[in-house]
């Protein structure tokens, strides 16, 4: 099992962002993933930043993929999705279908990122023969329907499967900031609020129950998805890859926990009491089993 | 162009009042007997067509807020029976001017429950689709299938109303 | 021969093609082409629509109530997660849509069938064969979010016009062209999300006919890409077909006010005198560092009138109005108001506005009872 450092959801001061980088120089992940898959006002890193950062990561042996922007609203961000292409020298993750049809027109390898939303043997055969390399699939999807997906592909196609697992989910995009209406700020005028949200901000029912967490026009689930506990059902399902999405505090105690059960030397049944000081909110996998994606199911006790 | 549309006239105070004094008995109420000996008179030849296995059984009270009625009742393959006054599976509560309107097709569901005049309590996904059911029903066909002219009498309070 | 390639081959001769149509139409039956779908192709080319009003139909009553009212094209969708209004008891079977195809086309209107939700692999012959439904009774179009199953509907069924759907999340001409070349898409509805600015740089760049969301419930979201729902109960409409599908939502008249819980989530409670919206996440009232408010967005629905002029000014082909969940009388009120504004516009641009009394018709059906541009007027975002 592989594992990789998703793209950073969140905003962070250049200063932080470059640290985090430099430090994951030293972790024990895979994959590095680079860019900004969220919003196109942040500006404190650009392409040329990620892309020396690229450098630096490829060079200690990190595979180094830059991520494309998920949600594509005027021509500069056409722009910023060609540059990101034209380069080159990385594997990119398409995380729509205009970058699909970019990348597949420079025939190049891509990762087929999670808002591709790949349901289906079809259309995920028709990205493999597109140029994908891995795909993601939705953070929805649960394992018994991406076994399904894999045992339905055709022989000669081969990708890789790479799971997110670790963090909070992004559940939606809008055109509207949400952090910038949370300060009565118009979005062309934010202020860059979400600087002051490292791990974003989070929104609570009326009850008083941590529900979503807001990040600028992402909204991600309150609760951190974790497979810490099911690590080992990831491999029976065909996942080849897990994706550990950073967090402000603590990624390295996270990333340390995966590796140590990737290589055995710690059971799933451990993980969790071991994780969850370094988490920032409560855990959730109901997605995983098909069920409320908010749902949390350990496994002392089994679903029914 | 759009006018406005005439009120349904708000059920009369001395039949309020009497209709609210029925004794509600431990069983099944006079009111809840009447209701479904009227509706299988009036409704049961239209819906019979229509598959409701779905919701055989399944115990529905309509409350009538203005006049503080409630009816119990459910659906069975030969028509509308009669329930006992006990919690319900799904409760709908409006005003008799306003389920009237709906019955006319006059109003939108969604919409009195945005104006907070129409409310569904209980199985929400049993209420949603018994409204989506009786939309389904086309009133034309269903008036022609009721006894006694009383067909063309919805009719003509349906057109007098949206065209007041 | 397919599709796209004489797209391509017609694009350049686009103008007087009017006139030669019946010389292309003769060669091409010379050389044994299936005639169909390029009959179609023509027909668009020589007569582009515009602004055509396109109703939403969750029953046969609804659907001739859109087509009595003055829709031009109806959209409708099988009693199954095949589409994104899978609601209990709503939508057609072979039965009630093969009577409403008749009644449709008597009159002279499109009907359009979205199978707009994501087929999964235990269930991808579902999709298949509401693929080969509509295409064997005959809709106009069907509007599809899936690439697998785009290519599906092109491979079987070649003759049959495809619409992207709102739920293909495609935002960019980029994306829209990746749909027109693979698949032969002739038209795209455009994700709420977008200023009338940036839809104006979509339709530039692409030969795709673009549909906009008119009126109606407004998802904040871009469609396709939110799972709020499954995330609270399980079920979202890539997968199911509906967004806080009615088993997960809970309505209680408390003491409080009236509460709205979506699988045991408080997501709003409204006092007496509050207008109330949808159970959807998106419309909740939540707590965000000790101050409840709307989050997301406050319950009201889009209404897009004020900007028919500009729609027209570029060329929309389509209005869409969202609703197909709701009854017979809202779908006779909003046709009737956006037909007659919809001839108004055509009639003299300039001097368009639109009436009071078309304004509070359309309020009064709104959720909430409140209306907003949305995306289309940028300071929205």
């Amino acid at each position: 099992m592989k594992l990789s450092l998703g793209p950073l959801l969140y905003y962070w001061s250049r200063e932080d962002t470059l640290a985090f980088y430099e430090q994951s120089a030293e972790w024990p992940v895979d994959i590095v993933y680079l860019g900004e898959t969220v919003c196109s006002r942040r500006h404190l890193l650009r392409l040329p930043d990620y892309l020396e950062l690229a450098e630096k990561l490829s060079a200690v042996g990190k595979e180094v993929v830059l991520s494309s922007q998920t949600l594509i609203e005027s021509e500069s961000d056409l722009k910023a999705l060609r540059k990101l292409i034209a380069d080159g020298r990385f594997k990119v993750e398409a995380n729509e279908w205009g970058a699909v049809r970019l990348l597949a027109e420079a025939r190049l390898p891509f990762v087929a990122g999670p808002t591709l939303n790949a349901y289906n043997p079809d259309t995920l055969a028709m990205l493999a023969e597109m140029g994908a390399t891995r795909w993601v699939p939705p953070v929805e999807m649960p394992r018994q329907m991406i076994k399904d997906m894999l045992t339905a592909l055709p022989e000669s196609i081969h990708l890789e499967t790479e799971l997110f697992g670790y963090g909070r989910l992004p559940l939606a995009f809008s055109a509207r900031c949400f952090t910038a209406r949370h300060y009565n700020l118009q979005k062309d005028d934010c202020q860059f609020r979400c600087l002051d949200h490292p791990d974003g901000l989070v929104l609570a029912s009326r009850e008083g129950e941590d529900f979503l967490a807001i990040n600028g026009i992402q909204t991600q689930s309150a609760k951190v998805m974790s497979l810490a506990h099911r690590f080992n059902e990831l491999a029976d399902a065909g996942i080849d890859v897990l994706r550990l999405s950073p967090q402000a505090r603590n990624m390295q105690r996270v990333v340390d926990i995966f590796r140590a059960l990737a290589e055995g030397d710690i059971q799933p049944a451990q993980a969790p009491a071991q994780l969850d000081r370094f988490m920032p909110a409560a855990p959730c996998d109901g997605y995983w089993l098909g069920k409320a994606g908010m749902e949390y199911h350990s496994v002392a006790h089994p679903v029914a | 162009m759009m006018l406005p549309a005439m009120q349904l006239p708000a059920m009369p105070q001395p039949l309020a009042r009497l209709v609210a004094n029925i004794p509600a008995w431990p069983l099944v109420t006079p009111a809840s007997h009447a209701f479904a000996l009227a509706a299988n008179l009036v409704a049961w030849p239209s819906l019979r067509e229509m598959d409701w296995t779905q919701i055989h059984g399944r115990r529905f009270c309509v409350q009538i807020r203005d006049i503080s009625l409630s009816l119990h009742f459910s659906l069975h393959a030969n028509g509308f029976r009669a329930e006992r006054t006990a919690p319900a599976d799904v409760t709908f509560t409006a005003t008799s001017a306003d389920f009237a309107r709906l019955a006319l097709r006059l109003e939108d569901p969604d919409t009195l429950f945005f104006n907070r005049r129409l409310l569904i309590e209980g199985d929400t996904d049993l209420g949603l689709g018994v409204k989506n059911m009786l939309d389904a029903v086309e009133l034309e066909t269903a008036a022609a299938k009721m006894p006694a002219g009383m067909g063309r009498v919805v009719l003509l309070l349906r057109r007098l109303t949206t065209q007041s | 021969m397919y599709f796209a390639d004489l797209h391509t081959a017609f694009a350049s001769i686009e103008h007087n093609l009017g006139g030669i149509k019946h010389l292309i139409l003769d060669k091409l039956k010379d050389m044994k082409v299936c005639l169909a779908p390029v009959k179609n192709l023509l027909d668009d080319m020589s007569n582009p629509p515009l602004l055509e009003l396109i109703c939403p139909a969750g029953s046969l009553p609804a659907l001739k109530a859109a087509v009595d009212n003055g829709a031009d094209g109806v959209y409708l969708g099988l009693k199954d997660n095949t589409n994104a209004r899978n609601f209990s008891g709503l939508n057609f079977d072979e039965k009630s849509l093969t009577e409403g195809i008749r009644y449709a086309h008597t009159k002279k209107r499109k009907v359009l069938m979205a199978l707009n939700t994501y087929p999964q692999p235990a269930t991808l012959s579902r999709w298949h064969q509401a693929v080969d439904t509509a295409a064997s009774l005959g809709v106009d179009a069907i509007i599809l979010a899936d690439p697998g199953l785009m290519a599906y509907a092109r491979k079987t069924h070649p003759q049959l016009r495809l619409h992207l759907s709102v739920q293909g999340s495609a935002t960019s001409y980029e994306a829209v062209n990746f749909y027109r070349e693979r698949f032969g898409i002739q038209r795209a509805v455009l994700p709420r999300v977008l200023s009338l600015a940036q839809v104006e740089n979509v339709i530039e760049n692409t030969d795709v006919e673009i549909e906009l969301f008119g009126f109606g419930g407004l998802c904040v979201m871009v469609e396709g890409r939110c799972l709020l729902s499954s995330y609270a109960c399980g079920d979202s409409p890539n997968t199911f077909g509906a967004c806080s599908p009615g088993h997960a939502v809970r309505w209680e008249q408390t003491p409080k006010g009236m509460e709205t819980r979506l699988n045991g989530v408080l997501i709003d409670r409204y006092a007496d005198n509050e207008k109330a919206g949808y159970p959807t996440l998106c419309k909740g009232r939540f707590e965000v560092q000790g101050e409840t408010y709307y989050a997301l967005e406050e319950p009201t629905s889009l209404n897009s009138m004020d900007m028919l002029p500009e729609m027209a000014r570029l060329g929309i082909a389509a209005i869409k109005i969202e609703g197909r969940q709701r009854s017979p009388a809202y779908v006779a009120q909003v046709t009737q108001v956006w037909r007659a504004a919809i001839d108004a516009v055509k009639k003299d641009r300039a001097t368009f506005k639109a009436q009071p009394a078309w304004q509070t018709a359309l309020a009064k059906v709104s959720e909430g009872s409140m209306n907003t541009l949305g995306a289309y007027y940028r300071p929205w975002k």
